[in-house]
């Protein structure tokens, strides 16, 4: 079950020549191969979008956008790295929209391309972690908040469903914000305000 | 570590099944983590020679960065931009965020500088979940109890005290910068138990609860008047005319230049310290968790404390070797989880604290019982099967991200058992804070895995979360007041000089520079895109 050292593929990242074992992440193979990587290093796992890279496979004329620590090395890919996300130019604040009632008119206001969506299934395409992104987009749309949101469980924020949109609709911004909404507005768990209220009765104290 | 039960030979040994009884289970705590556990391995730990913890016990390799000269001289600061603010937050975890959010809410101009980008860090990679009392049988003093129990009664417990009192409203402020909770039926917040605790208090989203928090922080952060500067680790705090913090030299890595902020306050927000492979442990750690704030702490004469004291998480994944140390959360065992060893037999409470199980493990592993990959790698299994005969569908409602690295693997969790291993996850101590943060140097503050004292010398599951919270937000209120005091007169790094005579007198090598920023295996040091930074080392 050891490392098998004979498998090694060769392939091109960021237009550097490499060899290295076919069990590395590209990042992994970056610094196998003994070349320095700070930026778009991240977590390393997957859930924080550092590592945004694009990826061209031997015989396809398709480019993908993957995640540099996620994804392994295969013989003969291209990879570059997408360094600095664009900052999304939507801005909202949660306090400023005064009760449940206003959040469809608000998000609107907020995120007016997202009603422009052309169902071009760009950001679906570049989502790295498939979540159905167009519809999620589709969903907050039509105001319903919550099940936009349950799409976006997996949304790590790597921004490249913004690259992927023509619209500049921002669709993980959309999907943050749906979430967001729903649990500003609508998460109220009785068996915590029970506590708070304990609490602000000054009922439970802690003796050192 | 020769011994060990072969991988494919222990794999047909394990049979998935219904129940498995606990071992008699009279082992002497004591003796068991002093065996086993890393801290207590021989030489693990060396006397500090220089600075305020002068003559206590310290890891050696944290000992040799604490104890490193600086990356930057006057020189490297002839002609750099002075930027001014009120707050300066060094960090973009979930730390960093809460500070920067409240100082800016009290109407302070605040900087967050943040080494990678913003919510790099490994509050993004929590999984686990935070702790709050607030189920029905539980209250505050139990949360206490547990926490000191755990701890090994070493925490400094009015800090302790604080955090649980202030554990119901840290999540109620989460929910208000929008984070979901799991929540059952009725909307009602659920919660599980973690290792050595008395009462069911962990509350989650999944297993995603710091990707979930994380990416609400950011999305609060970018939306505020907060100035966010990504790409700029900090390089050495500065001081006024009294000692006392005024500010950072910053590597503005974009450009390539040394950037100096003065501030009325500094809070330190960098996190821990598990890329610099204590012992050579895997970790679970982030990229960027170097161990930064203390160094910078420590040279600006920061009292700092348990630095003989690291977490250990128990379940790393140890197989496949790409992704050895990824962290599986404790939540799977605090769900009804086993450990087995290579004959399939469980050996340990697996919900004793962490510190304990990870002992056990690695008696396991060193007396023959793991399971053996080749030389390098051992383990133990990780009964994820037979959790699942048990709940039939708990891993994909319950642990989507375990089932994603089951796919990365190539082992189907529900099927076959995971081999895991001990993993770097948490340093228990660190700066010495005050209920504000406020360290033992006016002006700074530290928040966060970069302080110390609320753990003890073991942290519970859950903690971490809630700890960032909590003092995050203390910090970033205090510091925000700061800004109504008195003007610095003037700002240097003339600390460095006390720091380099202590240096040359106690004859430390001077060839090691702090803080480290970058794990070795990225090249920071060589890397020609930032030979500017570099302009007073003559390389």
């Amino acid at each position: 079950m050891s490392e098998n050292s004979n498998n090694q593929v060769n392939l091109v990242i960021e237009g550097k020549s490499i060899t290295a074992p076919n069990n590395l992440s590209v990042i992994q193979a970056l610094w196998h191969a003994g070349y320095p990587r700070v930026k778009s290093v991240g977590c390393l796992e997957g859930v924080c979008g550092s590592c945004r890279i694009m990826v061209r496979r031997p015989g396809e004329a398709k480019v993908t956008m993957e995640l540099g620590c996620q994804t392994l090395i295969e013989e003969g890919i291209q990879v570059i790295f997408l360094v600095y996300p664009t900052p999304t130019h939507h801005h909202y604040q949660l306090s400023e929209i005064k009760n449940s009632w206003d959040v469809q008119g608000e998000f609107h206001h907020i995120f007016p391309e997202a009603s422009h969506c052309r169902s071009c299934h760009g950001c679906t395409t570049a989502c790295p972690k498939g979540i159905d992104v167009e519809r999620g987009v589709a969903l907050a749309s039509e105001g319903k908040f919550r099940e936009a949101g349950k799409l976006f469980v997996e949304c790590i924020m790597c921004n490249l469903c913004m690259t992927g949109c023509p619209e500049e609709i921002a669709p993980n911004h959309v999907g943050l914000f749906a979430r967001r909404v729903t649990a500003y507005f609508h998460t109220r768990p009785s068996n915590l305000i029970n506590r708070l209220e304990e609490m602000r009765q000054g009922n439970l104290k802690v003796q050192i | 570590m020769s011994g060990g039960i072969p991988y494919s030979e222990a794999l047909k040994n394990y049979r998935i099944q219904q129940e498995r009884e606990l071992p008699d289970d009279d082992i002497d705590v004591n003796d068991l983590l002093s065996q086993y556990h890393p801290d207590h391995h021989p030489d693990t730990t060396v006397a500090l020679q220089v600075g305020p913890n002068r003559g206590e016990q310290c890891h050696r390799q944290l000992a040799a960065v604490l104890q490193a000269d600086a990356r930057i001289d006057e020189a490297d600061l002839a002609g750099t931009p002075l930027i001014e603010t009120d707050v300066l937050v060094v960090g973009g975890g979930g730390a960093g965020c809460a500070a920067a959010l409240e100082a800016s809410n009290d109407g302070a101009r605040v900087i967050l500088a943040t080494k990678l980008r913003l919510g790099d860090s490994n509050t993004v990679m929590a999984e686990g979940g935070i702790q709050a009392s607030i189920d029905r049988g539980d209250t505050p003093q139990m949360h206490y109890d547990d926490s000191i129990k755990a701890g090994h009664f070493c925490a400094k417990k009015e800090l302790v005290a604080e955090m649980v009192m202030d554990g119901p409203d840290v999540i109620r402020w989460l929910i208000k910068q929008g984070m979901q909770f799991d929540l059952d039926e009725f909307g009602d917040l659920l919660t599980r138990r973690a290792g050595g605790t008395s009462a069911n208090r962990v509350c989650y989203y999944r297993d995603y609860t710091g990707l979930e928090m994380m990416r609400v922080l950011r999305e609060a952060v970018m939306n505020s008047k907060i100035d966010i500067w990504d790409y700029s680790p900090t390089v050495e705090l500065m001081v006024n005319e009294s000692g006392h913090c005024a500010g950072a030299v910053l590597s503005d890595l974009r450009n390539c230049r040394y950037v100096q902020v003065k501030a009325r306050a500094v809070i330190l927000a960098t996190g821990g310290i598990g890329r610099m492979h204590l012992n050579g442990f895997p970790t679970s750690n982030h990229f960027g968790a170097t161990g930064d704030g203390l160094v910078l702490a420590y040279r600006l004469g920061a009292k700092l404390r348990d630095l003989d004291s690291f977490q250990y998480h128990p379940t790393g994944l140890a197989y496949p070797q790409h992704l050895a140390g990824t962290l599986i959360t404790e939540g799977v065992r605090s769900s009804g989880t086993w450990l087995l060893n290579g004959h399939g037999e469980r050996f340990i409470d697996e919900l004793k604290p962490r510190d304990i199980v990870a002992a056990a493990i690695l008696r396991e592993c060193a007396e023959g019982r793991g399971v053996k990959v080749d030389d390098n790698t051992t383990g133990v299994w990780l009964d994820t099967p037979g959790l699942e005969l048990r709940n039939p569908g708990i891993l994909e409602k319950r642990f989507p991200k375990l089932l994603h690295l089951g796919s990365k693997a190539s082992i189907d969790p529900a099927k076959s058992p995971m081999l895991i291993y001990p993993t770097l996850h948490y340093q228990n101590g660190g700066v010495d804070i005050d209920a504000n943060g406020l360290t033992t140097v006016p002006g700074l503050y530290c928040a966060g895995e970069v302080s110390g004292g609320i753990h003890g010398k073991n942290r519970i599951m859950g903690n971490a979360l809630l700890e960032i919270i909590s003092f995050g937000r203390r910090a970033g209120i205090d510091a925000a007041a700061l800004r109504h005091g008195r003007d610095h007169k003037k700002i240097s790094i003339e600390h460095l000089s006390r720091i380099r005579r202590e240096l040359a007198i106690n004859n430390m090598p001077m060839d090691t520079r702090g803080p480290m920023l970058f794990p070795d295996c990225a090249k920071f040091d060589d890397d020609v895109d930032y030979d500017g930074l570099r302009k007073a080392r003559n390389k």
